[in-house]
């Protein structure tokens, strides 16, 4: 028999060798799958996906900004840049570099695929928000458009992506920019999110950790060149003016103002109250149709009815029927007190 | 078609198309609130609701009592061990009846009567040493436990009980990243985790009900329990001073049963982080008012669906598994029996785990019900030691009379303190049986899923049993 002493040494190791090989986002497999996507077509892409932003938004791109927006080094962006032109999808003019017909259509191939990639991420899955864009980066480059057609007819061929950003159709049409950016809103004005910019990440990241997401109602406080002040569904945020620069907004049309903090399901107390205003638009998908089934709709009244022993979940009565929801559930639902 | 037809339709879809760049995300919350705010108009003017206050108001009571954070608990555990309890204890009875008929008398009828109508001996040994009595012995030691058990938890769950336990539980289950339901499954568990797979279906969040699935295995079924109590009876109880040893063994016990429940809210915790943390997920669960069971219904519908399903399934593994475990221990190759050979050759392996081989070989015949694995190592260790008193011929599985007499036989395998835990650590951390695996591909339809339940546990149980060794060993000195 093999001494349990030396045996224990080679078991230990062993698994460590597993964590060091398995161990999730840092480990070699995964390690070995990101090396492994950073391709040449890869760079052909992104490069093209720039280029078509740039040409949306109205601003002239350069192969500094190619380099800077792949985080590749200039020369790495000039022997793309050539490449690009020699397969005709992108012509150099004074302005700097502009897409071919060819050029476009790849473009919005690969942006249809990565936003209806985040549209199956937000609503068919439990991934977090701070993770679709990364994961929609790497399967841009991965599907063809017959699977992402499929997989659009799957979640019911959506129009906008969870950043409110429109989705490409298979033909390429894409409706035109709408909307504001929230820095340029007025004093005192209403409005809702319908776009929130998903690069770069630590922007993107500092919104979400906000707590900010499309379908809010804002209302600007304060603008200065230091801070901008808004309230979004009541709460107060305050935000750097480049930060703002990437939250869009659009005047409200139909759809109830609210003045004043939004009352959440949770604030109940047992025995109190309320009548259902909506629904945040941060639950999505199987949680969101789960909801609704169960006739948690604008108008319906709830009240607390039970804590269980933790104090979570929390029994509600609703339409007759005696539901239990989490409290992180609760707070997605937005009331007006009865009495 | 026309072609002034299908330009005019592609126009239409086209203007669809663009229509709904403009009619926004919320379009089809709109279409729903719509639809129920209409159906609420209708229902308010054509429907009248009779008063009833007064049952609803003793739900309430009754939900104040079950649901409070001083009685809630205790009361759950209470009726918990109350089902448990009648499960053993009434089981017994009916269990040792139909073994006695099934296998005292009808085994030796038949293996007579086959003789007498001319069988070759390998043929009965096959058919009737083999498949007979490997099912007969699932039957004999499934059948009733599943049939107390089963009709009593779905009386509970009738009744609106269950749901409540899974109301006070989700707190905890929450941590772990799992459904409160999943408590109500664990415990179906402790009855039988194939039952406890199926009973899976009441979470409807896809990946909570995964979850469930793949960690059932970690409740102590039904079929591992009286491994757990002879082996702890007789090495454990046999380790300390006999006044102690009742206690100290059912202490082992339970803390093994304990032990699943721990390691199923670990192993949920770490799926619900890694492999599973895609799946969607949607917590609601429905507090259905009190009512008062439905006794023949729930009997009739729990034999049906649960016990009887289970029971075939079980039955329908255990008469080929019958036949490799005749087969194994009497086809020679080279003068020896295959088992034999397996047993020589994982043997190395299988001490390193603080095991030996004939147990790794009863796991891998015995898969198709926990119950006959102590049969099945009493016949190998019979076979492999060569004693001779004890068993009624080659490949025969076998009961001793008493704990002794499988003390003797067990000891004389080989067996020490540290075979023991190491068996009782194995039995709760290995595969799931063959009918809980077949009930896992039909209930999630998935290959992965289904491999990913049988690995996992195995996996685990390898390495803690492997790990005890080594340390006991250490500790020991030898």
């Amino acid at each position: 028999m093999i001494d349990p002493l030396t045996s224990l040494i080679i078991g230990f190791s062993v698994i460590l060798l597993l964590v060091i090989i398995f161990y999730p986002g840092k480990g070699l497999v995964a390690r070995f799958k990101k090396n492994k996507a950073n391709t040449y077509r890869v760079l052909i892409e992104d490069s093209l996906k720039h280029l078509y932003n740039c040409e949306y938004n109205g601003i002239n791109c350069t192969l500094n900004s190619i380099a800077g927006s792949l985080s590749i080094s200039a020369d790495e962006a000039a022997k793309v840049a050539a490449k690009l032109e020699e397969l005709g999808l992108v012509v150099s003019n004074e302005n700097g570099l502009s897409l071919t017909p060819d050029g476009r259509a790849y473009a919005l191939k690969v942006i249809r695929i990565h936003r209806l990639w985040e549209k199956y991420l937000a609503d068919e899955t439990s991934i977090g928000e701070e993770d679709w864009h990364h994961s929609a980066e790497e399967i841009e480059h991965q599907m063809t458009l017959a699977e992402a057609d499929k997989l659009a007819a799957q979640i019911g061929n959506p129009v906008f992506d969870p950043h409110g950003d429109p989705i490409p159709t298979a033909k390429g049409d894409l409706p035109g920019k709408k909307g504001k950016s929230l820095d340029s809103m007025k004093i005192g004005e209403f409005a809702k999110i319908i776009h929130i910019e998903d690069e770069p990440h630590y922007i993107y990241s500092q919104l979400v950790a906000e707590g900010l997401y499309p379908g809010m109602q804002v209302q600007l406080i304060e603008s200065t060149k230091e801070r901008i002040k808004f309230l979004a569904n009541g709460e107060e945020v305050v935000l750097a003016p480049l930060f703002a620069k990437n939250i869009t907004v659009a005047p409200i049309k139909d759809e109830r103002k609210i003045e004043g903090t939004f009352k959440k399901l949770s604030s109940l107390k047992p025995g109190e109250k309320g009548k259902v205003l909506g629904i945040s638009r941060r639950c999505r998908g199987q949680q969101r149709r789960r909801l609704m089934d169960l006739g948690v709709v604008p108008g319906t009244e709830i009240e607390v009815e039970l804590e269980s022993i933790g104090g979570d979940p929390i029994a509600y009565r609703i339409k007759g029927a005696t539901i239990a929801l989490r409290k992180s559930q609760a707070e997605n639902i937005y009331i007006e007190s009865e009495e | 078609m026309d072609n002034k037809g299908s330009n005019g339709r592609e126009e239409i879809l086209e203007l669809a198309n663009n229509l709904r760049w403009e009619i926004g995300v919320d379009f089809h919350d709109k279409l729903m609130e719509s639809i129920y705010e209409n159906a609420a108009t209708i229902a308010a003017r054509s429907v009248s609701t009779p008063d009833k206050e007064a049952v609803f108001s003793f739900d309430k009571k009754l939900d104040k009592i079950l649901t409070s954070p001083v009685f809630g608990f205790p009361i759950m555990f209470v009726v918990l061990a109350v089902v448990f309890w009648l499960t053993v204890v009434g089981a017994n009875y009916p269990s040792s009846f139909l073994a006695s008929i099934l296998i005292d008398e009808f085994h030796p009828v038949l293996k007579s009567f086959s003789l007498s109508i001319g069988f070759p001996g390998w043929l009965s040994g096959l058919l009737i040493d083999g498949g007979y009595l490997s099912m007969a012995w699932v039957i004999a030691v499934m059948l009733p436990p599943m049939a107390i058990f089963f009709p009593l938890f779905t009386l509970l769950e009738d009744f609106g009980y269950l749901p409540r336990v899974a109301f006070n539980m989700d707190n905890l289950y929450k941590k772990a990243g799992a459904h409160g339901k999943q408590a109500l499954t664990m415990a179906m568990g402790f009855g039988c985790n194939a039952a406890g797979v199926i009973a899976s279906r009441v979470i409807d969040s896809p990946r909570e009900r995964l979850i469930a699935i793949i960690t059932n295995n970690f409740s102590l079924c039904n079929g591992r329990w009286p491994t757990q109590i002879l082996i702890a009876t007789i090495f454990i109880g046999g380790a300390v001073p006999a006044y102690l040893a009742g206690i100290v063994s059912a202490a082992a016990v339970v803390g093994i049963a304990v032990l699943g429940v721990v390691l199923s809210l670990i192993v949920s915790w770490t799926l619900s982080k890694t492999v599973l943390k895609g799946e969607a997920s949607a917590f609601s669960l429905e507090l259905p008012p009190y009512r008062p069971p439905r006794i023949l219904q729930t009997l009739y519908t729990s034999l049906i669906d649960r016990t009887l399903i289970v029971l075939w399934r079980a039955v329908v593994f255990a008469f080929p598994a019958g036949l490799v475990i005749w087969l194994v221990a009497n086809v020679n190759i080279g003068g020896e029996s295959i088992a034999s050979v397996f047993i020589n050759w994982s043997d190395p392996f299988a001490i390193l785990l603080g095991l030996n081989g004939v147990i790794l070989l009863a796991y891998i015949i015995a898969i198709p019900a926990n119950e006959i694995v102590i049969p099945t190592i009493l016949m190998l260790t019979v076979l492999v030691t060569g004693l001779t008193d004890f068993g009624h011929g080659t490949g025969v599985m076998f009961e001793a009379n008493s704990t002794e007499v499988t003390a003797e036989i067990l000891k004389a395998g080989g067996w020490t303190l540290l075979t023991g835990v190491n068996l009782m650590i194995f039995s709760l951390l290995h595969n799931p049986c063959s009918t809980t695996l077949l009930t896992i591909f039909k209930e999630t339809r998935s290959v992965k899923w289904t491999v990913v339940s049988a690995l996992l546990p195995l996996a685990l149980g390898f390495t803690v049993t492997f790990f005890v060794a080594q340390i006991w060993r250490l500790i020991a000195g030898f």
